[in-house]
């Protein structure tokens, strides 16, 4: 028998030299994966958002390094929390991958709806170090935990609720600048009102959402004390106060049918340049800079949320990638999200869309970020990254994340409503919403002070 | 002898039909009954879907039903049902007729109009309610547009909440008039001419035959149309959903949209329950109401 030449050695050496090269130039995790779940596939669930439909487009690279299909589906917001609170209380394995949203965040959590995700995290096979689950930002992940610590989504979007001038041209016109106090903020919608057909403000109706900051600015809340005691503080002078003032900031400096505007709607009408100011968060202001439509990318100019007198409250949310208990392909769902929400991922979405609310702290802090959001000259990060971290320090947003939020909140919508519509004063208003809420806590047996 | 296996031989068939129709009757049972009497079943739990263990906890079963006695939101609810039910019902029935009288000549250019007046009732409700969520929409309305160069400014109909309602009741109406005059133009086409010609001979003049012979002729119709647009106004909800919400306030929130705000948003769905059932009920009674209190149209002598 004719041993192996020389020739034939070389041969198979530098092949095998060049697989072992392709597969340590390969990720770990993945190389592994690929043959683990070849032919499974999952399904993904969130409301329609940009983030994943930027995504969407990587989903084939994912695909072919795993081996894992990807059903990935979008719905309106409403329908898609809808949806899934009903899918995530029958425990179904109809979804592997959902997107945990932050209003129903803490009733999914704490009806134990959630897979915690720790196993998945503190397992180095399952999840490399440099993945890094203490990178993402702190205020917005902790919507995605209980009270024990324990996680069960990681971020993707961080709104983060700020100002915006969409003609500030026409506030500089009047001498003044952006408004920096509630004070100031009157001062200039009084100035630049209907000035160039322009309205002076413009909101969505989410009020539950975007009067809070007002409301606590004078020194009122939604709770007495969030999530330990619930009791809906809604009758308070403060929140009467407050709400008189903001629904006459909606009728008196509004365009015409503001009460029935949604995010889309209020967004296009300061991009179309017939609404100036709005209060709300990053992802639907950066587009007034960006959006190829956008007739108000040159004027448009970025502030904090004007304060009140008792200090400064914008408001502060987060979306994440959870698993749903009921899911029979737990670990092929958590490399889904560990891949859609890498550090590499994250910046390749902001790098080349120019997402501007992520919760990676490597990626918030890196220079692309800051170019991506620099508009006009403004550095719109640092703006993003101080009221994240407002929204940390003292945690005055954990009343959003309580699990009985989405009835409280209807409370303030309709209450608000009635005020601006002037069917009620805003005192009797938001005692109807107090009693109401009242109820509605007893209904869902949470215990509150009487 | 014969007359007893004659009964027989009927006994015997009656059963071979009933064992024939057994199997789609059960199916029937299992898709319509089963469904309406787990509904009556939840209604008596506090069942909610963020508590799992109140699925089947029967231990206050009228709880539910005691606070509907107490929930101030839900009696408006019903107030507001009850003037959108009157108004669109009543509009349709009118509008229908009216123009089912107009349109009942032969004639190729009124055929071509029947058909797009059909138009509306057989697009899908979430674009009807898309088109009218655009008219009311002051910055994007063409209607508003229209009367803003006339000199007219005209608020949002849909954010005012002296005309919320009516702004329902008006996109309602267009909806579903051609129902209306699609049924009644059917019973027209029907009407035997020799009774119209029997009148034409003793003299009536066109109003005397509408009055006497249509009018009549057609009652039944129109009772069931009535029926069925009074049950299905009691259902609304795309115009509602899309155009106001339930709101300003809740000036346009209906019960059967209170109900869902119960299930879907707060997840109290023994509560929701208890709701159904009395709309169930209370839409049930109402119908039989009306047909004992109008008949079913008297045949025309």
């Amino acid at each position: 028998m004719r041993g192996p030449n020389r020739r034939a050695i070389l041969r198979s050496a530098g092949g095998a030299s060049v697989l072992a090269s392709g597969l340590l130039a390969a990720p770990p995790i993945l190389a592994q994966t690929k043959s683990a779940f070849a032919g499974t596939t999952i399904n993904a669930s969130c409301f329609q958002t940009t983030y994943f439909e930027y995504l969407k487009a990587y989903l084939p690279e994912f695909e072919q390094k795993t081996g894992i299909k990807v059903n990935f589906t979008m719905q309106a917001f409403p329908v898609y929390n809808q949806r899934t609170d009903l899918e995530l209380s029958t425990r179904g394995s109809a979804l592997d991958v959902c997107n945990v949203t932050f209003i129903y965040s803490g009733r999914w959590i704490g009806a134990g709806w959630l897979t915690s995700l720790d196993s998945f995290t503190k397992d180095p096979k399952l999840t490399p170090a440099d993945w890094a689950p203490e990178d993402f930002a702190g205020g917005p992940q902790s919507a995605m935990q209980n009270a024990k610590g324990e996680t069960f989504g990681f971020t993707w979007e961080a709104g983060a609720m700020i100002l915006a001038a969409a003609r500030y041209d026409l506030i500089e016109k009047q001498g003044l600048g952006l408004p920096r106090t509630f004070d100031e903020l009157i001062k200039v919608c009084d100035a630049v009102h209907n000035k160039d057909n322009v309205a002076a403000f413009t909101a969505d109706k989410l009020h539950h959402w975007n009067w809070i900051p007002y409301l606590m600015g004078v020194g009122g809340n939604v709770f007495k004390a969030p999530p330990e005691n619930l009791t809906p503080t809604l009758d308070t002078p403060e929140a009467a106060q407050s709400a008189e003032w903001y629904a006459n900031l909606l009728t008196k400096y509004g365009p015409d049918g503001i009460l029935s505007y949604s995010d889309d709607q209020s967004m296009r009408s300061q991009m179309s340049g017939r609404a100036n100011i709005r209060t709300q968060a990053i992802t639907w202001m950066v587009p007034l800079a960006k959006h190829a439509e956008s007739t108000v990318q040159k004027t448009v100019r970025y502030g904090l949320m004007p304060e009140g007198p008792k200090g400064n409250f914008p408001g502060s949310n987060s979306h994440g990638l959870g698993i749903p208990a009921g899911s029979r392909k737990k670990e092929a769902a958590w490399e889904f999200i560990k891949w859609a929400l890498s550090k590499e991922t994250v910046s390749m979405i902001v790098k080349n869309h120019g997402y501007p609310s992520v919760c990676r702290l490597s990626v918030i802090n890196g220079p692309e970020f800051k170019q991506v959001l620099t508009l006009n000259g403004q550095d719109v990060a640092s703006l993003f990254l101080e009221v994240l971290q407002l929204g940390g320090k003292t945690g005055y947003m954990k009343y959003r994340t309580v699990p009985v939020y989405p009835q409280v909140g209807d409370k303030i919508n309709k209450a608000m409503e009635r005020v601006a519509t002037r069917q009620q004063a805003a005192p009797a208003a938001f005692k109807q919403a107090q009693t109401e809420a009242l109820q509605d806590l007893q209904k869902a047996g949470i215990k509150v002070d009487l | 002898m014969e007359t007893g296996t004659g009964t027989g031989t009927t006994r015997a068939q009656h059963r071979f039909f009933i064992l024939c129709v057994a199997p789609s009757l059960a199916v029937l049972a299992l898709i319509t009954l089963l469904p309406s009497l787990y509904l009556l079943a939840t209604s008596f739990t506090p069942l909610s879907l963020t508590r799992p263990e109140t699925l089947w906890d029967f231990s206050t079963p009228l709880e539910n039903y005691s606070h509907l006695l107490q929930d101030s939101r839900l009696h408006n609810s019903v107030w507001v049902q009850i003037k959108l039910s009157f108004w669109t019902v009543l509009l349709q029935l009118l509008i229908g007729l009216a123009l089912a009288l107009l349109l009942n000549i032969r004639s190729r250019l009124l055929e071509a109009l029947r058909t797009v007046f059909l138009i509306p009732m057989v697009l899908p409700p979430i674009v009807v309610a898309i088109i009218w969520k655009v008219i009311y929409t002051p910055d994007i309305s063409p209607l508003h547009g229209l009367l803003g160069l006339l000199g007219w400014n005209v608020p949002a109909l849909i954010t005012d909440p002296d005309w919320a309602l009516t702004a329902i009741i008006i996109a309602d109406t267009w909806e579903w008039f051609p129902f209306t005059m699609l049924m009644v133009l059917a019973a027209l086409q029907m009407m035997p001419q020799e009774l119209l010609d029997a009148a034409k001979v003793d003299g009536a003049s066109p109003w005397q035959l509408t009055w006497h012979i249509t009018l009549p002729f057609i009652k039944g119709v129109l009772l069931v149309a009535g029926l069925f647009r009074l049950i299905d106004s009691i259902k609304a909800f795309p115009l509602i959903f899309i155009l106001t919400e339930g709101g300003p306030g809740n000036v346009t929130e209906v019960t059967n949209y209170y109900s869902f705000l119960q299930a879907f948003n707060f997840s109290y769905l023994g509560f929701s329950s208890a709701i159904t059932v009395a709309l169930l009920a209370a839409t049930v009674a109402l119908s039989w109401l009306i047909v004992r209190l109008v008949g079913w149209g008297n045949k025309i002598d």
